[in-house]
């Protein structure tokens, strides 16, 4: 069953020399717990496509659908409703608030639900023990290392219990042996039920995917050889 | 944990942007208090010094016929319709009665002294010196109150009539010692009276009880002397009661000058408060664009965004209100009486603080609300652009 549908989205962008075509004519399905790879080079438009599905970025036409809801004829209050509800988002360079410790970043999302200090911060602290955090919860962002800023990111995206996870190249800042680990994680939420979308340039990701799509030049294409 | 909590842990890490911020509103807030302290204790001051140079009020005979003394209006005292001295524990009944600080009665009466007319007044010298706090008395130690059998000169009454303290008169057939001549008062009726116990002159003159008029300091500097005048006029029937115009005029003319200086020095600095904040409010959300953005994609709505902000602007506003306040007031009771030289001890005002409060969160809100708004409206992607 498809959860998200992509029709015919386009994106374009007003540069110096007239428009801009980031995306053309996009069409995809994704389905209930795929753990899907976006790949292709860089300005290919794989990031703008992620920030459209995930709800940040409305196309410029076509439409998105997720859980049968059109996002983009949402308005902006009930689109981050939307996405407070559908979505957790994991970000390139981790994007922590510096001035939280890794436990308030985590509940950060559940800081405007009415849930009670000791619902959240026990949400968090189960969520910051599954990604193998448990016990620097109270050390600031600048206190963990690389890998670790980005298992609370993972800890912050998923607390909520999102349907689905974007992420923005996880493992792109880490060393291969973080960054292993860090896609088992991935794989082991996926495994929990949780759809996943991950742009990646790096081929051997693939092998933690359930499925990989090309894009170049802004249009969808077939995963070339010598990628 | 809650929007408030980001908002005390983003001013706990941003200590010299919060410390800036509070600083403008700290010292804002502390130079109104101490200019709105010390400008009221300057009015109080000027208007106890106002009143100290006479009275306010006069108790006069109601009839149509007049003459001039000392600058006010009175009967002739040949056509006069007397009052009496029933009428002076009278005045103490009406509602503002704590306002009448001096009450002076005077009987005048015209006589001959050494072959000329003179204007003779019979007063209750202890009042009298009350009222006439400026007057220099030539031959009378300080406190010093004359005697039943003792009179006091004005300058011009003594200098043309060649007497001088110690001499002896005699004023409608009884000898009575010059206890002190008056120094020039610039007042053509005092400098050229004869003044003398009340109640000698009305025995002299054959009227008991009888008094001309009444002189009263009405020592309030916020009461309403309209109000009082009313009320003497209601208590008592067939008077004439005034309240001298000119000295009042010439009161509110000096605490209006003072009221405008402070309302306008105290404009200059809230509207530079304003700005400090805005400024460093719309600089600080410039700072936070990206962290913007992430609250954004993670789902916070525009008004939690507003919350925010505006939660670290009215926090901080609170704080230096409540800074300010302290600051302001103790400047003012430690050194504001001595720094405007006036005689009026300035104390602790904790009704104060409510008003400081109010106006620094309002200043606080209303100067940061156009960069709250302006981070509500940022736009998640263009905040997160390497998305």
């Amino acid at each position: 069953m498809s959860l998200i549908k992509v029709c015919a989205v386009s994106k374009s962008y007003e540069g110096g020399d007239g428009a801009v075509e980031a995306l053309t004519n996009i069409n995809l399905e994704i389905r209930e717990g795929e753990f899907l790879a976006l790949m292709g080079p860089s300005g290919s438009g794989k990031s703008t496509l992620l920030s459209i599905l995930g709800g940040l970025n409305p196309p410029t036409s076509g439409k998105l659908i997720i859980d049968d809801i059109d996002v983009y004829a949402l308005n902006s209050e009930r689109l981050a409703d939307f996405r407070h509800e559908y979505v957790g988002f994991v970000f390139q360079q981790y994007q922590l608030i510096p001035y939280l410790t890794a436990l308030e970043n985590v509940m950060l999302p559940l800081s405007i639900t009415s849930r009670s200090g000791k619902e959240q911060r026990d949400m968090a602290q189960t969520v910051l023990a599954k990604v193998g955090l448990g016990t620097k919860s109270l050390r600031l962002p600048n206190q963990l290392s690389g890998g670790e800023q980005n298992r609370v990111a993972i800890a912050r995206a998923i607390v909520n219990r999102p349907a689905i996870i974007f992420a923005d190249e996880p493992t792109g800042s880490l060393d291969s042996k973080t960054a292993k680990e860090l896609l088992e994680l991935f794989q082991a939420l996926n495994q929990d039920g949780l759809t996943i979308i991950m742009v990646t340039h790096n081929q051997e990701n693939l092998a933690w995917v359930t499925r990989a799509i090309y894009i170049r030049d802004g249009f969808l294409s077939q995963i070339p050889q010598e990628f | 944990m809650r929007l408030t909590n980001i908002v005390v842990q983003n001013l706990r890490r941003r200590k010299m942007r919060s410390s800036l911020l509070m600083l403008s509103v700290i010292i804002g807030v502390a130079s109104i208090i101490f200019l709105y302290t010390t400008t009221q204790a300057m009015q109080e001051d000027v208007a106890n010094k106002l009143d100290q140079f006479g009275s306010n009020i006069l108790v006069l005979p109601d009839t149509e016929q007049s003459l001039t003394f000392g600058g006010i209006t009175v009967e002739a005292p040949t056509q006069i319709k007397e009052l009496d001295m029933s009428l002076i524990p009278l005045m103490q009944t009406i509602k503002n009665k704590e306002t009448l600080a001096t009450i002076a009665p005077k009987l005048l009466a015209n006589t001959k002294l050494k072959g000329r007319e003179i204007l003779l007044l019979g007063v209750d010298f202890p009042q009298e010196f009350q009222l006439k706090k400026w007057w220099k008395v030539d031959g009378l130690e300080k406190n010093q109150i004359p005697s039943a059998d003792q009179v006091i000169l004005g300058s011009d009454i003594a200098s043309s009539l060649g007497l001088i303290p110690l001499q002896t008169v005699t004023i409608l057939g009884q000898d009575f010692k010059i206890a002190g001549v008056i120094q020039p008062t610039g007042s053509t009726e005092n400098d050229q009276a004869v003044f003398m116990d009340l109640a000698v002159l009305q025995k002299l003159t054959n009227r008991p009880n009888a008094i001309s008029l009444i002189e009263t300091a009405a020592l309030c500097y916020t009461c309403p002397i309209e109000e009082v005048t009313q009320q003497l006029s209601d208590k008592l029937p067939g008077t004439k009661v005034t309240a001298l115009m000119s000295s009042l005029e010439s009161r509110d003319d000096t605490v209006n000058r003072f009221n405008l200086f402070a309302r306008s020095v105290s404009l200059i600095l809230l509207i530079a408060s304003s700005l400090v904040i805005t400024i460093t409010m719309k600089s600080s959300v410039e700072e936070r664009t990206r962290e913007i953005g992430i609250f954004r994609a993670i789902g916070f709505r525009k008004r939690h965004i507003i919350i925010i902000i505006l939660g670290e602007a009215g926090f901080l506003s609170l704080l230096g209100g409540l800074l300010g306040y302290i600051l302001g007031m103790s400047m003012a009771v430690s050194s504001g009486s001595e720094l405007m030289k006036a005689q009026v001890h300035i104390s602790w005002q904790p009704n104060l603080l409510i008003y400081a409060l109010s106006a620094s969160l309002i200043i606080g809100l209303t100067a940061s609300l156009y960069p709250a708004l302006k981070a509500a409206r940022l736009d998640p992607t263009e905040s997160l652009r390497y998305l």
